[in-house]
């Protein structure tokens, strides 16, 4: 080994002109704590490659042409020491640990940087924030801790990932997620997969300077996840336990009752008789007759159940009284175990961990179990070459029913099946009867059909890193993203889906197999007061996905789901789909002084997804900052020890469309009289190109009083070329084409503030606060207007603006829905008012109608808020932590279409109803805002409207846990070192006006009888060996 | 490690740099495996067939042939009902007229057969082309396609525009003719006469080009020449339409009785083209047997009360009807379209031999050929009427006559709608019927019978705006 470096110090001596005569400096490095030696430590001339390295006992020589040079010892962990050699020839150095600086490290784009130096708009989210909670994936931890991060749960599916959002949309078709790094490596497959409790810290990388060095794919941010790894020391061996149970996050509004629902059903029978022109007595006796017939079930103890005015009979009790939303919904048991290893030595470190995370669910057939591992090693082979891998494997399974609007929705069955309908017949077995999803009992479905996933997850990554000289660094990584996913669907043969097919399977396999290789050389150099450090990259990634289906139907043997026992077999199906790209890229950064820091970088990609003359793009980078506090004029001030302003520009690029999406094809699987045929499937479209972004960034950072951190950062995203489908006359064949038309910008404004309000020994307090604002505006659109379901697309707009007609209420006379008429909007060209309109009669001076197609549609707001951000407050008092986190959202609209199914006025009857729905319109009841309640109703009173729209605005108690570390001496008598309990609570509170289970839900603020959200509350135990 | 495992472990590491630096052609050109580019389509015989293949699939589809056009088809008319009960409310804004241009109804039979024009329109550009097909299978390529593309018109100008009686001159649909791409310019609407010289254009040449086949799952010469029959019979070309209609039922065998009540679900000796439903690769709840049939599927189809009075007791056909309380206890249920076997399984047969009898008898009728009409009438007639007499109706006697009698033959089979709209006649609806109308050619209600062109065609056509729309909507 002294052979090589000897060999390669000569070969570089040689090649630096030799001064007149040269002297020998020789001496021995220690630790400065434990006084052992240091082997290994490297030590260079300042401003050279001429250094050396110390031997196992500690020693070094180095020959030297000027006695004024100066040395640099440095070594990984410790700080880095300067010695002028001054005429001396036995220089010993101490070295002592970096602790205190390595809490300034951050990981970022393809290394790492400290706070003090970076240039860009990030933020590091510690362990802190994510360990015991009891959630499957870390990014719901995430959820109001960082500025410009928008995190939001659209379904309390165990095991399911939340949308997250970085300063904004940035993309109209295209995903707007940021892209996942772990380890330095992006990954592919679902970030549900990762243990939370292997990460040790997220960096968020928001603006150019921060991700443009990821190029194509960093134009909606970057979050980089660092696992855990060993330190040398005592090998710490971890378990912790934690048991909690979930619920429903509320109770959402009241439905019915069965006796509720039939006196309203007779109620709508009988006025749409009188509606009919029919006499009261005719009428009456017509509601009397029917009124069984639309609710599906007599639900009373008498046949004739209803009074003369349609209300309960004296003496008469509801036999059935079916709570739909209990039998659907149920408390859900989360357990996660997690066991973990960890230590090291000089040479080689090694952490290891086992999980288990499983979720029971809060809802019928919806349940997650995962099992993970992790080791991850780095070992020292010598004094210039580092090897190490990251490993994660996992494997869960997930049972999920559908979601959406079909009859197997088990949520939208709770919420409009009506009451009377009972779940079992009297002899007990199912009753599949009900007027609203026919043969959907969905508690006999979550029993007989099946919904169930499995993923396997392997996530490798090996590196060798070679300290060629102590200022210039190779490491080459190359990395594996594999994950395979398995899903079975079975509908009975009996009941729902599978009953016209005597029973269904269908299953799938699919594999994705992302590949990655990065090659990286970095130089550094340091100088007195300035330091240069550069960096060249090149980085290969490929994907390949892979998909087998088949299925079956007519399933004879009850309750065998595979398909061997179905008889008739269906056409199977598979095919491989895969992009590739490689790129080059590079990074300088400059120091001088402390006080002024620039980098720059660059990058170009080239990608197989995009056309042949647009194949490949370039993205750059700059970035500056200034450490005001540092320069030599500023006085020092008590109050201000940090002030720092920063800004940087660049732009970034979004790849994310279809693998072949420039091509014009002819895809399979257009059969026809049992021949294969072939159809075309997409036009070609040579010009398809990047979406490019550039971001403008400004930052802020000081503190005060050595207690306040604040930081305040404004920036701008240009989103331009913004792909999305631009609508096609029929006559070309397709309905759209994706085109690079659209732009868009988003801007904002984020406060993080960060307040040590106590640092007693035994009492410390730190409350956390930061607020962001995001203004999302469309630039330029091919078309003047996209209106599509709830929302419009216009330039100036922004992308989730909600456009629909206005509702007025209802007209007191008779009880008919009332729009206003807004002649001046732009949905019909011209400007008069419709025959049907005639003057608000609740008064507001404006033009209404009771005809809803000649209302004109108008801009109702976004579903975007004005306003989010959390606040935290951690405690510390000897023993005992308390934490609690809240998170609001302040603006924002959601349009509650499960609500709209439950105020349908009569137009849906068979539906059930809100209780907000007793208020309808009556001749007693004339100012209301319910529509008089008409069986069969054609009114259209529930169609789209402001009717529906509603405030989202909430403030959350996102998390509060409570800790105890039991005293020294228990934790000796039971031979451990550490021992906590906790308690750690999930969603437990919200202050909300919304009238469903959830605000937080999909950002485009649209309801879709998705699993309502879940809080937690759970307790557990932690021992360190 | 020394220095001769160092030096071959950077070289492995450059070595590797190298090969992905030189990042070939290959390199950034993956292939699908699941589709083939366009270019190569028709570089040989075996993928333009499967091509050609591949526009039967369009035409078949559950949003244009298998199911929306044959059943709208007779939804908007007098003889047939929808029951809204656990029907998911398929069909039934179209059975009420009550049709808005954004519409599900109304937009994918549009798409759906301009996708199906648009698959055709590649064909025939370069069937003539293919480098390893012989002249047969060449003019079956450019054949077939020409008559898929006729057939797709006339259904589509039948629908989305007035009727070719009424004025040849009104807006029709697209001509869409040519083969398109992304930067083709929009077609505006060509006049309904001009679509209809498109349409007998194709099938002439079709006629040309094609033979007769085995197979009624594809278009052949007959097929052409009854399609050719049905666009003469909407231009009023009596003479014409009579002739076609002659040569295309030339020498086949009417089904018998029995087969009339065997459910249409498999072809037989009468038809002339049937779309060729597999359930493999269909959904078999979008098809009409899923509809019609009283149980099994939506079974939401009801036949009328007046019209099943219309059949006599010795009309066999009368077993099409059925009132069975246990299913619906007000309406009588339609026994004419039955499943095979499976749910949905049923092909649709689209042209068979006795409309074609029928049409030469209403054409013989107009040119006043009141004995030739008659024959042609009775030889419908006397298969399914017990005590059959030869009709001696002459003049509009005879054609309304004829008319009831193909009213009668083919309820079901898509044809009622355009009956009505060709003929002009008043359109009424009695009985039990939910929604009841009663308005004539010179009311505006007569608006409902033409659909609106869909919404996302005016809006992204930048040869359309509003002003394009039909009358009414």
């Amino acid at each position: 080994m002294r052979r090589l470096l000897l060999g390669s110090l000569l070969i570089m001596v040689m090649i630096i002109p030799v001064f007149s005569q040269s002297i020998t400096i020789k001496g021995t490095v220690t630790d400065l704590e434990t006084g052992e030696a240091l082997p290994g430590v490297n030590i260079v001339i300042e401003g050279t490659f001429i250094g050396s390295i110390t031997d196992i006992n500690g020693n070094y020589y180095l020959d030297v042409t000027n006695e004024e040079a100066t040395l640099v010892y440095s070594f990984i962990g410790m700080n880095t020491v300067k010695e002028k050699i001054n005429g001396r020839s036995i220089i010993d150095v101490a070295l002592g640990s970096d602790a205190e600086i390595l809490g300034d490290v951050m990981v970022v784009a393809y290394g790492t940087t400290t706070k003090e130096a970076f240039t860009g708009a990030a933020e590091v989210v510690g362990e802190d924030v994510l360990k015991e909670r009891p959630v499957s994936s870390f990014e719901k931890a995430l959820q109001g801790t960082t500025a410009g991060l928008q995190v939001s749960s659209s379904s309390g599916q165990p095991g399911s990932a939340s949308t997250v959002r970085i300063r904004g949309i940035g993309s109209l078709s295209s995903s707007s997620s940021p892209l996942y790094v772990i380890d330095g490596v992006p990954m592919s497959g679902s970030i549900t997969d990762i243990n939370p409790s292997d990460i040790a810290n997220l960096t968020v990388l928001k603006d150019a300077a921060a991700a443009s060095l990821y190029g194509s794919r960093a134009a909606n941010g970057v979050i980089i996840i660092t696992t855990k790894s060993g330190s040398e020391g005592v090998t710490k061996i971890t378990f912790d336990a934690q048991y909690g149970v979930s619920n429903r996050i509320s109770d959402g509004y009241q439905l019915m009752n069965s006796t509720q629902f039939y006196e309203h059903s007779w109620l709508g029978l009988y006025n749409q008789q009188i509606n009919d022109g029919q006499t009261i007595e005719d009428a009456k006796a017509y509601a009397h007759k029917e009124v069984k017939n639309i609710v599906g079930f007599n639900p009373f103890s008498s046949d004739n159940p209803l009074d003369e005015n349609g209300k309960l009979a004296n003496g008469v009790k509801a036999l059935t009284d079916t709570d739909w939303r209990d039998a659907v919904y149920k408390t859900g048991a989360i357990q996660n175990y997690n066991l973990s290893v960890s230590g090291g030595n000089d040479d080689t470190k090694v952490y290891f961990s086992l999980g288990y995370l499983g979720d029971s669910g809060t809802t019928l057939s919806s349940n997650f179990k995962r099992y993970s591992g992790k080791v991850n090693v780095s070992h020292k082979v010598n004094s210039f070459l580092t090897a190490g891998i990251n490993n994660h494997l996992s494997y869960s399974t997930t049972e999920a029913p559908p979601s959406g609007s079909g009859g197997s929705n088990p949520v939208r069955s709770a919420e409009i099946i009506n009451a009377a309908s009972p779940i079992y017949n009297a002899d007990e077995s199912y009753n599949w009867e009900n007027k609203a999803v026919y043969d959907f009992n969905p508690v006999g479905l979550s029993e007989l059909d099946k919904y169930s996933y499995i993923t396997k997850r392997a996530l490798i990554n090996a590196y060798l890193n070679f300290a060629i000289t102590p200022t210039l660094n190779f490491r080459t990584t190359g990395a594996i993203d594999y994950s395979d996913n398995d899903g079975v669907n079975h509908y009975n043969p009996y009941h729902g889906n599978g009953a016209g097919v005597n029973g269904r399977t269908s299953e799938s396999r699919s594999d994705n197999m992302a590949w990655n290789i990065t090659n990286l050389l970095t130089w550094n150099k340091a100088r007195d007061n300035s330091s240069f450090e550069a960096m060249l990259g090149q980085e290969a990634h490929g994907e390949k996905y892979s998909v087998l289906s088949a299925g079956a139907t007519d399933f004879a043997i009850p309750g065998h789901h595979e398909l061997v026992w179905g008889g008739q077999p269906e056409m199977p199906s598979s095919y491989s789909s895969e992009w590739r790209m490689v790129s080059y890229f590079g990074q300088a950064k400059y120091n001088y002084g402390g006080r002024y820091y620039l980098s720059a970088s660059l990058r170009g990609d080239g990608c197989s997804r995009f056309g042949e003359d647009y194949k490949y793009g370039l993205f750059y980078s700059v970035g500056g900052s200034w450490r005001i506090t540092e320069e030599e004029w500023m006085p020092e001030l008590f109050w201000l020890n940090n002030l720092k302003i920063r800004a940087s520009y660049g732009t970034s690029g979004n790849s994310n469309l279809g693998n072949y999406a420039s091509l014009g094809l002819y895809g399979s699987g257009a059969n026809y009289g049992g021949y294969p045929g072939l159809t075309p499937v997409q036009l070609e479209n040579n010009e398809i190109k990047w979406e490019k972004i550039q971001s403008l960034n400004i930052g802020l950072e000081t503190r005060l009083f050595n207690r306040l951190g604040a930081s305040v950062e404004y920036y701008t995203r240009y989103s331009d070329g913004l792909l999305y489908g631009k609508p096609l006359s029929a006559g070309l064949g397709f309905p759209t084409i994706m085109t690079n038309l659209g732009a868009m910008e988003n801007r904002g404004v984020e406060l993080s503030l960060n307040w040590d309000v106590l640092t007693n020994r035994d009492l410390s307090w730190v409350l956390g606060f930061n607020m962001s604002t995001n203004i999302n505006e469309i630039k330029s659109l091919a078309t003047e207007q996209v209106i599509s379901g709830t929302k419009i697309w216009e330039v100036g707009g922004d992308v989730y603006q909600f456009y629909m007609r206005d509702w007025a209420g209802v007209d007191p006379s008779n009880g008919n829905p009332m729009w206003f008429t807004n002649v001046a909007s732009d949905d019909a060209s011209n400007n008069t008012e419709p025959n049907s309109a005639f003057i608000d009669p609740n008064g507001s001076g404006k033009m209404v109608t009771s005809n809803y197609m000649d209302a004109e549609r108008i801009r109702k707001g976004s579903a975007l808020p004005d306003l989010f951000g959390g606040l935290s407050n951690n405690f510390n008092y000897r023993n005992f932590d308390l934490s609690f986190y809240f998170y609001y959202s302040i603006g924002g609209q959601i349009y509650n279409f499960d609500y709209a199914a439950n105020m349908h006025d009569g137009n849906s009857p068979a539906y059930n109803l809100s209780v907000d729905a007793l208020d309808a319109w009556t001749p007693s009841n004339k100012y209301t805002n319910v529509p008089r309640y008409n069986t069969n109703n054609e009114n259209q009173s529930e169609q789209m409207s402001s009717r529906y729209l509603e405030d989202g605005s909430f403030l959350r108690l996102k998390n509060v846990s409570f800790g105890y570390y039991l005293p020294e001496s228990i934790c000796q008598r039971v031979h451990v070192n550490q021992l906590k309990v906790f308690v750690s609570a999930e969603n437990l509170w919200t202050l909300t006006k919304y009238k469903g289970f959830d605000p937080e839900g999909a950002m485009n603020g649209t309801t879709s009888n998705t699993i309502p959200g879940v809080k937690t509350i759970s307790f557990g135990v932690k021992m360190e060996l | 490690m020394n220095i001769k495992s160092f030096k071959a472990t950077l070289l492995v590491v450059f070595v590797s740099i190298i090969t992905f630096s030189s990042c070939n052609e290959d390199f950034l050109n993956p292939k699908p495996t699941d589709s083939i580019e366009d270019d190569l389509i028709f570089e040989s015989y075996v993928t333009a067939e499967a091509a050609l293949i591949g526009a039967y699939d369009q035409l078949s589809g559950s949003n244009f042939e298998g199911l929306r056009a044959p059943i709208m088809a007779d939804i908007i008319g007098e003889d047939v009902m929808v029951n809204a009960v656990e029907n998911w409310n398929w069909f039934v804004a179209v059975y009420q007229l009550n049709l808005l241009p954004n519409y599900t109804n109304v937009e994918n039979p549009w798409w759906n057969a301009y996708k199906i024009i648009h698959d055709a329109n590649k064909i025939i550009a370069k069937a003539q082309e293919v480098p390893d097909a012989t002249e047969t299978q060449r003019n079956a390529l450019e054949g077939e396609s020409r008559v898929i593309r006729a057939y797709t018109m006339l259904t589509l100008v039948e629908m989305y525009a007035n009727a070719y009686s009424r004025n040849s001159e009104a807006p029709g649909i697209l001509n869409v003719n040519i083969p398109t791409n992304k930067d083709s310019e929009d077609f505006g609407r060509a006049s309904v006469a001009e679509i209809y010289t498109q349409i007998t254009d194709d099938l002439l040449k079709a006629i040309d080009l094609l033979s007769d086949y085995t197979n009624k799952g594809f278009f052949d010469k007959r097929a052409a020449q009854a399609v050719l029959a049905r666009a003469y019979l909407d231009m009023e070309e009596w003479e014409k339409a009579s002739e076609m209609a002659k040569e295309a039922h030339k020498d086949l065998t009417l089904m018998s009785a029995n087969e009339m009540l065997s459910g249409f679900s498999v072809r037989n000796s009468e038809t002339i083209f049937s779309v060729a439903y597999t359930a493999e690769d269909n959904n078999v709840y979008l098809s009409i047997p899923s509809f019609y049939w009283p149980v099994a599927g939506y079974s939401s189809m009801r036949a009328n009360d007046r019209f099943v009075e219309l059949f006599s007791k010795q009309d066999i056909r009368l077993n099409y009807f059925i009132l069975d309380p246990d299913i619906d206890p007000n309406r009588n249920l339609i026994l004419k379209f039955s499943h095979n076997q499976q749910v949905g399984n049923a092909e649709r047969i689209s042209i068979r031999a006795a409309e074609m009898h029928l049409i030469e008898a209403e054409c013989e009728a107009e040119l006043g050929n009141n004995e030739e009409a008659r024959d042609a009438l009775y030889i419908v007639q006397k298969r399914s009427i017990g005590n059959a007499i030869k009709s001696t109706a002459s003049g509009d006697a005879l054609i309304q006559e004829i008319l009831l009698e193909r009213r009668k033959e083919l309820f079901g089979e898509g044809f009622r709608w355009n009956d009505i709209k060709r003929r002009q006649t008043q359109f009424t609806r009695e009985g039990d019927h939910w929604v009841k109308f009663d308005f004539g050619a010179q009311d505006e209600d007569y608006n409902r019978l033409t659909f609106p062109i869909p919404q996302s065609e005016i809006d992204a056509n930048s040869k359309l705006t509003q002003d394009d729309q039909n009358p009414g909507y």
